[in-house]
């Protein structure tokens, strides 16, 4: 029973810790995008780009701003949380990491059809960010959905015996 | 005894299991509750950013003193430059852009409004070192919810060009550009622009739109992009006495387009 929660715990414990490294790593990727985009888009240099013109095409549309702000701006905005969001404990840090991701995973799809049914054109960095976004919704997704492990079933197990312990002497 | 003792047990770890199955239950439905009120109100945030960024800059057609500040300005873009049709600038000049577009397309409305487009008139075409001709190949409009206004729109444009208007015609619908998707174009749309081009006369404008020879033309320009290959919207091709040259940026900035000009000039 001992040797049940031992081995228990830790391997929980692990997954998550994974988890957290993987969506900070993810979030950092998505700051880089953001960082890139945003700094060519104030400076006024070209976006480097694979297909020709493509990234320069999406930038230049209307849907690359947000009332003003360029899309990509938000988007390092909202990375940035969801780094910050790996470091908050519990379920609060969980919830505000599942919500940005998918928020971003969404508007992300939503600019991704814009660019192949309205824009007819594709921007590398936009599909990148796309795709880590798609990923950290999925991790965040996961890390929410699992068992907290802060609030295991088992250590609670020595305090009920105690309990009961005492109960049944005050029975006698 | 033992078995009493045993039974106790028994029971306590039943009740254990029991209240551990009731708090783990609790958790789920909790953690249940997080999630769904997690993606509602994500999905709320989502639809309002949709809402702002397909909402903004409208467009559409300007009225009173806005639709008299745009006229004047693409009358000043355009003012003391020679018109043929959709050709802007001296037919002499040496290099010729061919520019295809479509006018529901927003790239080329970035293009002709932010991008290389109005330094180039200004400049290379005033100075009649460029001409410009504007070929129709339907993009958004073939992409959006009326394509068979495809050609009733551009040969709105081209019978304004029967007047040698052609330019401020096609200035003032990508100033005026709608809401893609949203099949803003239609008869009223396309007069109202027509009003606001100075000095076209609208029953000719209007007479000339019914010309068979423009319909043609559309459908020529649709052919000739198909033939050498152009695939979006706007498409520039440079053609100079060094042979041609196109600019791989959708949206070219001037020094792009300088660059084309100087590789066939």
């Amino acid at each position: 029973m001992t040797t049940a929660v031992g081995t228990a715990t830790p391997r929980r414990l692990s997954v998550d810790a994974k988890l957290r490294i993987a969506i900070g790593i993810l979030s950092v990727i998505g700051i880089g995008i953001g960082t890139y985009l945003t700094y060519t888009h104030y400076a006024g240099l070209h976006v480097l780009c694979l297909s020709s013109g493509g990234c320069e095409t999406v930038q230049h549309s209307r849907w690359s701003k947000l009332d003003g702000i360029p899309v990509a701006t938000l988007g390092l905005v909202g990375y940035i949380a969801i780094f910050i969001s790996v470091w908050i404990r519990g379920e609060i840090g969980r919830a505000i990491g599942f919500g940005l991701a998918l928020i971003g995973f969404l508007f992300s799809m939503y600019l991704t059809y814009r660019e192949a049914f309205t824009i007819h054109a594709y921007c590398q960095w936009c599909l990148g960010s796309a795709a880590v976004l798609t990923l950290l919704a999925i991790l965040t997704t996961i890390r929410m959905l699992r068992t907290d492990p802060a609030a295991p079933v088992t250590p609670k197990k020595p305090v009920d015996r105690a309990e009961r312990r005492r109960q049944m002497a005050a029975r006698r | 005894m033992a078995s009493r003792t045993k039974q106790k047990e028994e029971a306590r770890a039943r009740r254990l299991a029991e209240e551990q199955a009731r708090a783990e239950k609790a958790r789920r439905d909790r953690r249940i509750r997080t999630v769904v009120g997690v993606v509602a109100a994500a999905v709320i945030v989502v639809v309002a950013l949709i809402l702002i960024n397909s909402g903004g800059n409208k467009g559409g057609i300007k009225t009173g003193t806005e639709a008299t500040a745009t006229a004047a300005a693409v009358d000043q873009l355009l003012a003391g430059i020679p018109q043929s049709g959709a050709t802007l600038g001296n037919p002499n000049a040496p290099v010729t852009m061919t520019y295809f577009g479509d006018y529901e397309c927003p790239v080329c409305q970035a293009f002709t409004l932010q991008g290389g487009f109005p330094q180039l008139v200004q400049n290379d075409v005033r100075q009649g070192k460029v001409k410009v001709v504007y070929k129709s190949y339907c993009t958004a409009t073939c992409n959006g919810p009326n394509p068979s206004v495809f050609p009733t729109q551009q040969v709105a444009g081209l019978a304004a060009g029967k007047q040698n208007k052609f330019w401020q015609y096609t200035e003032l619908f990508y100033r005026q550009q709608g809401q893609e998707d949203t099949g803003y174009v239609n008869d009223a749309y396309l007069t109202q622009l027509a009003r606001q081009v100075t000095g076209l006369n609208l029953s000719t404008w209007q007479s000339d739109r019914g010309d068979a020879s423009l319909t043609a033309q559309v459908s020529s320009d649709q052919t000739n992009a198909k033939n050498l290959g152009v695939s979006g919207t706007p498409t520039l091709i440079f053609q100079g006495p060094k042979g041609q040259a196109a600019p791989s940026a959708a949206v070219p900035s001037y020094a792009q387009l300088q660059q084309a000009i100087k590789q066939v000039s």
